[in-house]
């Protein structure tokens, strides 16, 4: 079993920046990233919904795969350990994976973007989370070693629609 | 009474208030949530806001420039202005702020910036204020100006201090919170993203 996932918070007082594990990053609220959403969801003419599943998607890619070199973490089910940490630390949610290199299945008992959602405007029938989904597909390639846009991730239930846990179903295109 | 950057009678020691706030660490909980400021956060890399960005207005070309710009200022300008409310309320802000504060609201307003600073949104700072009818907010560097290094850039786009600005004047000067959401508007009209030194955001009542 492989260490914890870090979560190194440091401010570069030269650049005003907060970094985590050596990469600028930032925190914003559930209302900035369910703007976020609906505006991707409002333009599916903009490729909208695709735009923000794949800056994720390469986003999670990127830092997970440097975390793995960095941290010399070979093994996929360390690497998946690590992925679904990480997921926790930046405060996306709590999400549990049944995996291998074809796909599976993970199930989100939180979800910062659903539940963000509902707090802002309740209940949605149709899935929310790009941005779950995105990290999903990011990490899938990232744990096995594949190019980015290996994977597609479908949202099969969802906590914004009522579910207890978010269900979201992992195959290779 | 007007503020202008250098004002020897400004309560608000920003060094030491971006210092001490830097150093507030914030990661997930066991459910993986961030709530804090009666809000729920994420942390993640700037690159992927600013990708997103990006991606939408490659998109919307000239056609639909203006609804993407719309989306994110609006997301920032609503973001601001509730998690800005819980900042400004928090223990962590009366901690080390509110000791500083001799005027209501400029010197919450100033504190706003150091907070805005030390959490990496942008290294920004008001250079004049008029209480109640405008601001001026300069940023010397910030992560919506990378945007240039992979997209040809024609004005000024940092939506998201546009709508954060925007929103602590509303705290500041909207009336009571919830109520005073969108009563003021930013222009920016500098961009790091143009070529200009810095960028500067000028916010007045809509």
């Amino acid at each position: 079993m492989t260490a914890p996932c870090k979560f190194d918070q440091v401010f570069d007082a030269e650049r005003k920046l907060q970094y985590v594990n050596g990469e600028a990053s930032v925190m914003h609220c559930h209302h900035y990233a369910t703007i976020f959403t609906k505006l991707a969801l409002d333009t599916p003419h903009l490729n909208g919904p695709e735009n923000l599943f794949e800056a994720m998607e390469e986003t999670a890619y990127l830092t997970l795969r440097k975390y793995f070199l960095v941290e010399s973490i070979s093994s996929p089910a360390d690497r998946q350990a690590i992925a679904s940490q990480y997921f926790a630390l930046c405060g996306l949610g709590l999400v549990s994976l049944e995996i291998d290199e074809n796909g599976g299945r993970a199930s989100m008992r939180h979800s910062h973007v659903d539940e963000g959602w509902l707090k802002k405007w309740g209940p949605r029938r149709k899935p929310v989370n790009l941005m779950g989904q995105g990290y999903l597909a990011g990490a899938m390639s990232a744990i096995f070693d594949q190019p980015v846009g290996t994977y597609r991730v479908k949202e099969t239930r969802s906590i914004v629609s009522g579910a207890e846990a978010s269900e979201l179903a992992i195959q290779r295109r | 009474m007007t503020f202008w950057k250098g004002d020897p009678f400004m309560a608000i020691d920003r060094k030491r208030a971006i210092e001490d706030l830097a150093q507030i660490k914030m990661k997930g909980n066991t459910d993986g949530l961030m709530p804090a400021m009666g809000v729920l956060i994420q942390f993640l890399p700037v690159s992927f806001w600013n990708s997103f960005s990006e991606k939408m207005l490659k998109a919307g070309g000239s056609l639909y420039c203006r609804t993407v710009e719309k989306g994110l200022e609006r997301a920032a300008h609503e973001c601001g202005y509730h998690t800005g409310y819980g900042i400004v309320n928090s223990d962590e802000f009366n901690a080390v702020v509110g000791p500083m504060i001799e005027k209501v609201p400029e010197d919450v307003l100033h504190g706003a910036y150091a907070v805005f600073t030390a959490w990496g949104w942008a290294d920004a700072e008001i250079v004049e204020l008029v209480p109640q009818e405008r601001m001026v907010v300069r940023a010397y560097g910030y992560y919506e100006a990378e945007i240039r290094d992979t997209f040809p850039v024609r004005r000024p786009c940092a939506y998201m201090i546009q709508g954060v600005s925007a929103a602590f004047m509303d705290i500041a000067y909207g009336g009571p919170y919830p109520e005073g959401l969108y009563k003021y508007k930013c222009r920016q009209t500098k961009g790091i993203e143009v070529g200009d030194p810095y960028g500067e955001f000028v916010v007045v009542p809509a």
